[in-house]
């Protein structure tokens, strides 16, 4: 699959993966264009890591294809990919510049060039201070923007990050999403797993939603919000029932300041639960349809919402 | 670039920089210079003993005689020995020109027992010297008065002096040869020290093997590491470059030895050599016994989930290792015997058996022959078992494989 005669960074076409008698991953199918981050969203569990690392070529599927830059994945796309994986680390008793030097001629660079690519990178950071220092002697994070580095350090055309944001501080986070967004500009396709909902709004052009395996939703940001777009109702009154029992088109209640949201059942519109809440005691005083935001779709789809099927 | 090249040129990468991190490291540079220094240490202490030893003669030996057995000094069995009164001893003592001297008692001969009367000053710090010295000066007095005894029985002189005279043993090899006392034990120590020094290198090494990947994976650094260059040629190059590790400290102590081997044989009177074709067949054996240690330790550290963890299976399988240098002697008695065959075809101890047999004279080649193509073999399967271990296991972080992972691992295809 291509576009024009660039071939698509990533092609994944029923794919599936099992470990014992598990489906880890399942019948799954997505692609990745240039210049775009896509979001790998899913619960603990889900096969988004495995997914990666089969995109890598450091796992390998059991049926369907994968296709990155046009061929199988493997070693000759490594000077082209970068990989920042969940549990990630530095050797410890060795000079941070060593090791980036060493990651980068891992990835394609030659030992003189990654030498002077990591020292510009860590002086860009901050850290021309810190070139001697091992990883053991750096805080926690220093030790953190070392690791991003590490994953730039050879410009890749295929960015692949997992939980790229967890564990690292507001400050580092932030020049990560920037970092991130940065390669999108400069035409760099991304693949980022991540359990922030906030992070894949504001990040990612496209969703890829999975659980056990399997595709639950793909799209656009904007699409999959469309698809749920009757999902969430915001209500403004007095004694309004937070107890969703009583008020059968309602999935789940959170109250606000003065107001509940409710996330309406499957099956169940906006008039149904109008009607409802008109039955019971409480007094409305404003009623809006709403978009629900992509936290409230993840939990929806995995429980099995049929709108997840439009996106699907 | 193609695949093959790129691979290749990974590996090489991977290599490199574990050999040169290795060798680097303190630990790496103490364990090769401890031999050589240690070697030379020795060699100066013994030297220092052997100048002493040559100087550690008897001195005047004071003999009081309280017994009914007539002593007469004799200037050509006990030249050091003074005969003199108990009063003329206590004063020689007292006034320190004297620090013992022996007393025969009146119930001598009926009780063989001879005393020694010591001043405190040669009851504290007594030197290795002075406990020689006190050896050859029993050995004067006790043939004194046993020549005294033959002589008060009557015994003709010309029969005592055959009697006396010291038979001189010697032993030759079927060449001529002299053998020493040093050579006969140096026969049974060059083996075991030789098989030690290799079997220990192989296992060194091989140390480096698992701890490189254990580090890897406690520091969460080997997923990057996959994501470049895949498992097998990963395992490949560490353990190229620890087995070029591996090779540079044996390669040190080799010359160390080669070096040192002239003047220990000069030291000592021994004619011990090392043949080239035992130092290469040596080399090839240790280059075999780390493959196979060392494929076997790329997968414990691939398996355990920590270093500490890791170590522990290791010495499980350093127990097998010494089992050849536990029965060093039988390899000396009969180098063709079932155990040593046993032991030499048996891959996990072949490495020790192969270089026994081979530093104890006379090898059995077809031994030798039988149990470096078995070894062949066997690390040929131990690398492709333990990479598809390695592979199917160094990303499992803080969690244990089961025993059916391990073998779905070894026996899956690709």
């Amino acid at each position: 699959m291509s576009i024009g005669d660039a071939p698509l960074p990533v092609a994944v076409n029923q794919v599936w993966k099992q470990f014992g008698s598990t489906d880890v991953v399942a019948d799954l199918s997505f692609d990745l264009q240039a210049g775009e981050i896509l979001g790998f969203l899913g619960p603990n569990g889900a096969g988004k890591t495995t997914t990666m690392r089969m995109l890598l070529d450091i796992i390998r599927p059991d049926r369907g294809e994968i296709t990155v830059f046009g061929g199988p994945p493997g070693v000759r796309h490594q000077s082209r990919t970068g990989y920042l994986p969940e549990d990630r680390g530095l050797y410890r008793d060795v000079p941070i510049i060593e090791t980036l030097t060493y990651f980068g001629a891992l990835r394609g660079l030659s030992t003189h060039d990654a030498h002077q690519r990591a020292q510009e990178l860590l002086g860009e950071v901050g850290l021309e201070d810190a070139l001697t220092k091992k990883a053991g002697e750096l805080s926690r994070g220093m030790h953190q923007k070392a690791q991003l580095i590490a994953t730039i350090i050879n410009e890749p055309d295929l960015l692949i990050v997992d939980e790229p944001f967890q564990g690292l501080d507001p400050v580092n986070a932030t020049m990560l999403k920037n970092l991130l967004v940065a390669q999108r500009e400069r035409g760099a396709a991304v693949v980022m797993s991540t359990h922030d909902m906030e992070d894949a709004q504001v990040l990612c052009d496209r969703i890829l939603l999975i659980d056990k395996g399997r595709r639950v939703l793909y799209g656009t940001v904007d699409d999959v919000r469309r698809a749920f777009s009757d999902g969430a109702v915001e209500v403004v009154g007095r004694d309004l029932p937070l107890d969703v029992e009583k008020l059968p088109s309602a999935s789940h209640a959170t109250s606000y300041d003065g107001s509940v949201r409710y996330l309406l059942a499957d099956g169940s519109s906006a008039q149904d639960l109008f009607r409802e809440l008109g039955d019971s005691s409480a007094q409305v005083e404003r009623f809006a349809v709403e978009a629900p935001n992509l936290a409230e779709i993840f939990v929806r789809a995995v429980a099995g919402d049929a709108r997840a099927e439009r996106v699907a | 670039m193609t695949e093959r090249n790129q691979f290749l040129r990974l590996l090489l990468l991977v290599a490199r920089r574990d050999y040169l991190r290795t060798v680097r490291r303190r630990g790496f540079l103490l364990a090769t210079l401890l031999l050589p220094a240690s070697m030379a240490v020795l060699f100066i202490i013994s030297s220092a003993v052997s100048m002493n030893a040559a100087t550690a003669e008897p001195g005047q030996i004071l003999l009081v005689n309280e017994s009914t057995v007539a002593l007469q000094p004799d200037p050509a069995l006990a030249p050091d020995v003074s005969l003199l009164s108990r009063s003329d001893a206590e004063a020689r003592l007292a006034d320190g020109s004297a620090v013992a001297y022996f007393l025969v008692p009146s119930t001598w001969p009926s009780q063989p027992r001879v005393t020694i009367i010591a001043s405190e000053q040669a009851t504290t710090g007594r030197s290795i010297d002075a406990l020689t010295r006190q050896q050859a000066e029993q050995s004067e007095v006790e043939l004194l008065l046993r020549v005294s005894l033959l002589r008060d029985a009557g015994l003709p002189d010309s029969t005592l002096g055959q009697l006396l005279t010291p038979i001189d043993f010697s032993a030759v090899t079927t060449t001529g040869e002299p053998v020493t006392e040093a050579a006969l034990a140096a026969n049974f120590i060059v083996p075991y020290v030789f098989t030690l020094i290799f079997v220990l290198s192989i296992f060194i090494t091989s140390g480096y093997l698992l701890q490189s990947v254990t580090e890897e994976k406690e520091n969460r650094v080997v997923e990057i590491v996959l994501s470049s260059i895949p498992a097998l040629p990963l395992m490949a190059g560490k353990i190229l470059g620890l087995g070029a590790a591996g090779l540079t400290q044996v390669a040190i102590w080799l010359g160390t030895a080669v070096l040192a081997l002239p003047l220990i044989n000069q030291q000592l009177q021994l004619h011990v050599t090392l043949e080239p074709a035992t130092i290469v067949l040596a080399v090839a054996v240790f280059c075999l016994g780390y493959l196979a240690y060392g494929a076997i330790f790329a997968a414990l550290g691939a398996l355990a989930a920590g270093q500490r963890e890791a170590q522990q299976y290791s010495s499980f399988f350093g127990f097998f290792a010494v089992i050849p240098l536990v029965m060093t002697p039988v390899f000396l008695s009969d180098p063709n015997s079932i155990i040593v065959w046993a032991l030499a075809l048996v891959p996990l101890t072949a490495p020790a058996a192969v270089l026994e047999v081979l530093s104890a004279g006379s090898p059995p080649w077809l031994m030798i022959g039988v149990s470096l193509v078995i070894q062949v073999l066997f690390v040929g399967v131990a690398t492709v078992a333990a990479g598809r271990i390695f592979r199917a296991t160094v990303l499992l972080y803080g969690t244990r494989p089961n025993l059916r992972r391990i073998v779905a691992a070894v026996t899956a295809r690709g």
